[in-house]
């Protein structure tokens, strides 16, 4: 899974938001706001990754287990693909 | 087709029906070659904003028209709230609400509360714009439906949210309560780069300009309230 084209993350104060742009932005109104490990994991999903990649790198950078790891991610790519933001 | 003057910024209107430049007299400059930008709407969009509610075709070009100068004007620096300002002593507050909250009955009663001291500079649709550091407010022909609306500018010291509550009370936010109320009171750009330009005013308005919530009752103690503690800080 990766970010599809069209989606920006920018910081608006101290704040991470998600906005949608050019044809994304018919589709997608408004705008989603990341916590510092959202964010983390957004700039990894420029690329294709897996949620095993994904919790992988949350073990090795962040103070959490595997376990916890893995259903972060996954709540994470859930609330994603909601959003209709993965391709 | 005609040019209109707003935040400093000449735009070309490119019109079909004649109640958008009307709405517009006031600003209508004749300075035609300095325009940034050309806006109109098609038949469509106007179609889409009419199936909406029942107003005229010319009611709704306008607001059509209104809605694409805002998306293309972060480019210039200049950005659109939807808020009611005021200003007192020179000075000016931006009231933002959840429609029906009553933004417009609490910068009224600041009318009454500080008589000539006091006049608003658009009722619900201004444009910001920072000078030297400062950010103004600036006048625009759209406004809400009382009319108040002054082709003017003023500093603009402090944003305020504004929620009905019991009693009144005001406080600062943190950035993390900011963000979504902020969201729900602008319109974005679709374009890539318009949309940088937009991003790049909202994050320095939120580090630059001091943010409030004041939880209030319809009563001049509300005015009071506000007044007293957002005239007094400057500190972000």
């Amino acid at each position: 899974m990766k970010i599809k084209e069209g989606f920006i993350l920018r910081s608006v104060g101290s704040e991470n938001v998600v906005v949608a742009v050019g044809e994304q932005s018919r589709k997608f109104n408004g705008m989603i706001r990341l916590n510092n490990t959202g964010k983390f994991l957004w700039e990894l999903l420029k690329e294709d990754r897996t949620e095993e990649f994904l919790a992988d790198e949350l073990v090795a950078n962040y103070d959490i287990d595997r376990e916890q790891a893995t259903a972060d991610v996954k709540r994470f790519a859930e609330r994603l693909k909601e959003a209709e933001v993965l391709a | 087709m005609f040019n209109i003057e707003l935040a400093g910024v000449v735009i070309t209107v490119n019109n079909r029906y004649p109640a958008v430049e009307k709405l517009c007299r006031e600003y209508i400059t004749h300075e035609t070659a300095s325009s940034a930008f050309t806006v109109e709407v098609s038949d469509e969009q106007i179609d889409r904003e009419q199936s909406v509610g029942d107003f005229s075709r010319g009611y709704c070009e306008s607001v059509c028209i209104y809605r694409e100068i805002v998306k293309k004007i972060p480019k210039y620096g200049v950005f659109f709230l939807h808020a009611s300002v005021v200003e007192a002593d020179g000075v000016s507050y931006a009231f933002m609400a959840k429609s029906g909250t009553g933004k417009s009955t609490h910068t009224s009663l600041w009318l009454k509360h500080f008589g000539e001291r006091a006049r608003i500079i658009n009722g619900d649709k201004p444009l910001l714009r920072f000078v030297d550091g400062q950010l103004y407010v600036y006048g625009t022909p759209w406004c809400g439906k009382e009319g108040y609306q002054i082709n003017t500018s003023s500093p603009l010291k402090a944003l305020c949210f504004l929620e009905r509550g019991e009693k009144n009370s005001i406080r600062r936010l943190n950035d993390n309560e900011i963000v979504n109320r902020l969201f729900h009171q602008v319109i974005m750009p679709e374009n890539a780069s318009d949309m940088e330009d937009f991003l790049k005013l909202l994050d320095r308005t939120v580090k630059e300009v001091p943010m409030w919530l004041l939880t209030c009752t319809i009563s001049d103690e509300a005015v009071v309230t506000a007044y007293e503690a957002m005239s007094k800080e400057t500190q972000k």
